[in-house]
């Protein structure tokens, strides 16, 4: 749904380096480079981010702004 | 036993301790994992939630938002004069408000105000979860101290790691500079240094062995000190490496002090 906090298996926080990741990324550097550079040095926190889809925002297409009473 | 550090930033040490065997080196590695408190929100009180994302999903999400910790001014909760209940000496509380106005907006792990100046996020930019126009958000959080033996979200370390240090020696009266070492080594321990084979960053080299392999005549050995290990400690920002390092080193002598008191008096 969104960036995990966390790294599954060793538990670095990854999520607050998505952002500048998808960002450099999208402006064409290489996958890797980035990710040396944020300090995701083990394979588990690569994946994290190199694995990640964001559905959140297909949620949000669907979102409402009252709070859903159990009926 | 002589320690040494070796490398040093923000949030990771690497050191050499020398002169211990392999269970004290996975003692002390334990006791940073399992032993050491550091202040985590534990409780989440949703009074208004019309995110997307289900309320115990956010709540897990708070739960694992490191807190930078002051080990000397709260008090365990087993440990408190409240016994449990929660007072201000064993409790802080964090508020989480926030509503979208006609835009999207990211709700971040900085939006967490706290109660305690000290205690606050380690990571500012964590999203913790994204708001259409006018959903909000009314949170109360209640962070305390614990230890990584009852969750792991109150581990103080991502990761703690050591390993023996590695001796690699090359025989140069057998080697013949095919190269075929220096290509393979994944960690680029081996090189050529104006036409002979020599070593740099041995304490990099993994102990693959790929070089011997690789090796026809034999001349590359590798090896590691017994005695001798490095540690790799990456905090995840609760507390300082260093202090993390010292303060399990204290709990550990504590708990063998118990285990000997305690064999003695049989
Ligand atoms: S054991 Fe592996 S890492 Fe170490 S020098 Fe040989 S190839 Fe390199
Ligand atoms: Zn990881
Ligand atoms: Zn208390």
């Amino acid at each position: 749904m969104i960036i995990p906090v966390r790294c599954f298996t060793c538990g670095k926080v990854v999520a607050d380096k998505y952002e500048e990741f998808n960002r450099r990324v999208q402006h064409g550097e290489d996958p890797a480079e980035v990710l040396d550079d944020l300090g995701l040095k083990r394979y588990c926190c690569r994946r994290m981010l190199l694995s990640h889809i964001d559905i959140i925002d297909s949620f949000m297409a669907f979102a409402t702004v009252e709070p859903t009473e159990g009926s | 036993m002589e320690v040494r550090i070796v490398h040093k930033t923000e949030n990771e040490v690497h050191f050499l301790v020398e002169g211990i065997n392999a269970a004290f080196a996975n003692a002390l590695r334990r006791t940073m994992l399992t032993r050491l408190p550091t202040m985590v929100i534990d409780e989440v009180l949703i009074l208004e939630n019309t995110s997307v994302m289900y309320d115990e999903v956010l709540a897990h999400r708070l739960g694992l938002v490191p807190l930078v910790t002051d080990l000397t001014s709260y008090n365990l909760p087993d440990e408190c004069d409240c016994e449990g209940k929660g007072c201000s000496l064993c409790q802080c509380t964090l508020t989480l408000e926030v509503e979208a106005g006609d835009e999207e907006r990211v709700v971040y792990s900085r939006d967490l105000n706290s109660q305690n100046p000290k205690i606050v996020p380690a990571a500012d930019n964590i999203p913790l979860v994204k708001l259409a126009p006018h959903q909000c958000l009314i949170i109360e959080a209640y962070a305390r101290l614990g230890t990584g033996r009852e969750n792991a979200k109150f581990q103080p370390v991502a990761t703690v790691a050591y390993k023996n240090v590695p001796i690699v020696s090359v025989d140069k009266s057998k080697c013949d500079m095919c190269g075929a070492c220096i290509d393979v080594c994944p960690k680029r321990i081996l090189w050529n240094d104006g036409g002979t084979l020599a070593t740099q960053n041995t304490l990099d080299c993994s102990l693959c062995e790929i070089c011997v392999k690789s090796c026809e005549v034999g001349a590359i050995t590798i090896d590691y000190k017994k005695d001798t290990f490095l540690f790799k400690v990456e905090s995840t920002g609760a507390l300082p490496p260093v202090e993390i390092v010292e303060r399990a080193a204290e709990i550990l002598k504590e708990r063998i002090q118990i285990a000997l008191d305690f064999a003695n008096s049989l």
